[in-house]
């Protein structure tokens, strides 16, 4: 095994009844980087995170965590990692040093340690003035960032998120970013984040992208939009004569989405000059764009379909 | 020695998690103002206006009594009222394990390195420890009522208290591992504690110098049945005994039925928690 390797996951699948969540999945996380795990809901994200949590115990395959196996020391495991939650899991009715203390304890932390190591979190997320507050009192934001706290307290090798930034708004996300930059950065705590939104894996070290329960693709993000090749040009025509024959001349290269085509140009200044040079095709472009790809065009082009909350079909 | 170690480490580990639930459970409630006036108002209303209003009653009775219970209304039904205030506050602190799934929190705990069983057992004995409190907090009326106290007869009723404070914590813990609301288990809760407190020679006694045939000639068989198979009846009949020195039943019987009430539910409980 990769001594670097914070997570090792090999074949890993998963069935509910019927169902297959995971159908073989298997990559490595080296320590202290930062790991998003990208796809849309019902992708096998979660069932992914419940079986390195040791909530689940995976139908086939393996899975260790800082050198453990998640099967056979599930307690070892559970002690290594910190958790942060899709939805809220705080006691409401206690105060918010109160529900650090809690974790302190559950976790194993040293009593002469506990009350220390709560402060020093809640430093870290900001929120030394609301320690005595009940949690009940806090915003949707502050609570996800004691979760973040809450998470350090008891010093995991590895923190997972499962889709942390849900329901937040633009400030507080920002503001949780900041927080899970200074973890991995000053801490050299490893990150593995599971989301649905691209611009939070963007910001990745590595990103995997799952769907439909299998790995599609494993890369830093700038190697990844690579792959699509240069850069992405969006042309509004009016005429379907036109957008026709530009997609008969790059065969493979194009996407049409009603009356704009997308052409993937690894030499989009060729392209440009050789469409403007004809003045009868140029007077046909409505409208004109180059983009740099992003992961989301990734997404596409890997599963021919956009990274959107889709509806799962269960009968598949 | 140091076979000893992983050992000491597995009981300090599981030692800390049941006191971390335990504490938990009685910060909440020390939290809800809604349990804190039920404990106060529930056996105010019992003692001062049932009690008193009954006991003019009591020992003349409406029909012909055969025999004389030795003490006023409100002193027969004090130890009854301590039971009562003990059967609420224990099922109902079994309602935070609905409420910890309900709102995420059991993902926290769940998910901890921590045992389930130290989980189990933080859980029990912190609704135990919240119902013993209410139930002690009845003693404020002995002097009302006009039962006399001695250090004695308090230690000799603390049994008695703890079995029926760990019997109602381990069947609300019971219920709440099958139910997934919140109404579901208040009504469930309700239906069950109401029949088991009047079922249980609370409130009116049965009569001990008569044979079964005589009882079953003043009382219909099926209450004098329901009474008997009940284990509360025994659990009262105890904290009488203690408190008064008067008891209706036999107390090899009491002690017996009192054992089994303790630790079946306790073992179906840890069966349904596990899961």
């Amino acid at each position: 095994m990769d001594n670097a390797a914070v997570i090792e996951v090999s074949d890993l699948r998963h069935s509910y009844s019927s169902v297959e969540a995971l159908r073989g999945v298997s990559f490595s996380v080296p320590k202290g980087s930062f790991f998003a795990l990208l796809g849309p809901n019902g992708a096998g994200k979660t069932t992914l995170v419940h079986a390195l949590c040791t909530l689940l115990r995976p139908s086939g395959g393996n899975v260790s965590v800082a050198g453990l196996d998640v099967r056979r020391a599930p307690r070892a495991v559970r002690r290594s990692l910190g958790l942060v939650f899709q939805e809220a899991s705080l006691d409401d009715r206690l105060t918010v040093f109160e529900n650090l203390i809690f974790h302190a304890r559950i976790y194993q932390v040293p009593r002469r340690e506990r009350r220390r190591r709560a402060w020093e979190v809640l430093a870290l997320v900001e929120l030394e003035q609301w320690a005595n507050a009940p949690v009940s009192d806090l915003s949707r934001g502050m609570k996800r960032r004691l979760e973040i706290g809450r998470a350090m307290l008891h010093e995991p090798t590895l923190v997972v998120l499962d889709e942390p930034t849900t329901g937040l708004d633009v400030q507080s996300r920002r503001r949780i970013w900041e927080y899970l930059e200074r973890l991995q950065k000053d801490h050299g705590v490893t990150l593995l984040l599971t989301t649905h939104q691209i611009s939070e894996a963007e910001g990745a070290d590595w990103v995997a992208i799952i769907d439909q329960g299998r790995l599609q693709a494993l890369d830093h993000p700038a190697k990844l939009r690579q792959g699509i090749g240069g850069k992405l040009i969006n042309l509004q025509i009016g005429d379907d004569a036109f957008r026709q024959a530009l997609s008969e001349r790059f065969p493979g290269k194009c996407k049409q989405r009603d009356s704009v085509i997308q052409i993937e140009a690894e030499d989009p200044d060729s392209l440009l000059r050789e469409l403007v040079a004809d003045e009868q095709q140029w007077r046909m472009v409505d409208s004109l764009e180059v983009v740099d790809p992003s992961l989301e065009d990734v997404f596409i082009n890997l599963t021919g379909r956009e990274l959107r909350d889709r509806t799962i079909n269960l009968s598949r | 020695m140091t076979a000893l170690k992983p050992l000491l480490r597995y009981t300090h580990d599981f030692a800390a998690t049941t006191h971390a639930v335990w504490l938990r459970e009685v910060l909440r409630m020390l939290r809800d103002s809604g349990q804190i006036v039920g404990a106060f108002s529930r056996p105010v209303l019992w003692v001062m206006i049932f009690g008193i209003g009954l006991t003019p009653y009591f020992r003349t009775g409406l029909r012909e009594t055969t025999f004389m219970v030795p003490f006023t209304y409100i002193q027969f039904i004090l130890p009854a009222v301590v039971v009562l205030n003990l059967m609420y506050p224990a099922i109902q602190s079994a309602v935070s394990l609905i409420w910890d799934r309900e709102f995420g929190f059991s993902r926290e705990v769940f998910a901890s390195p921590t045992p389930r069983s130290a989980i189990f057992l933080g859980k029990l004995a912190g609704g135990t420890t919240i119902a013993m409190a209410q139930g002690l907090l009845v003693m404020i009326l002995l002097p009302a009522a006009n039962v006399p106290v001695s250090y004695t007869s308090m230690l000799a009723a603390l049994l008695p208290m703890v079995a029926v404070a760990l019997a109602f914590t381990a069947i609300g813990l019971l219920l709440a591992s099958r139910m997934s609301s919140f109404q579901g288990f208040g009504v469930f809760a309700n239906t069950l504690i109401l029949p088991a407190f009047f079922l249980a020679s609370s409130i009116f006694p049965l009569d001990p110098s008569l044979s079964m045939e005589q009882a079953l000639q003043s009382f219909p068989a099926w209450l004098v049945f329901l009474v008997h198979a009940n284990p509360v009846t025994y659990a009262i009949d105890e904290l009488r005994w203690a408190m008064l020195g008067y008891r209706q039943f036999d107390p090899v019987t009491a002690r017996a039925v009192l054992s089994a009430f303790v630790l079946i539910p306790i073992a179906l409980a840890y069966h349904a928690f596990r899961r």
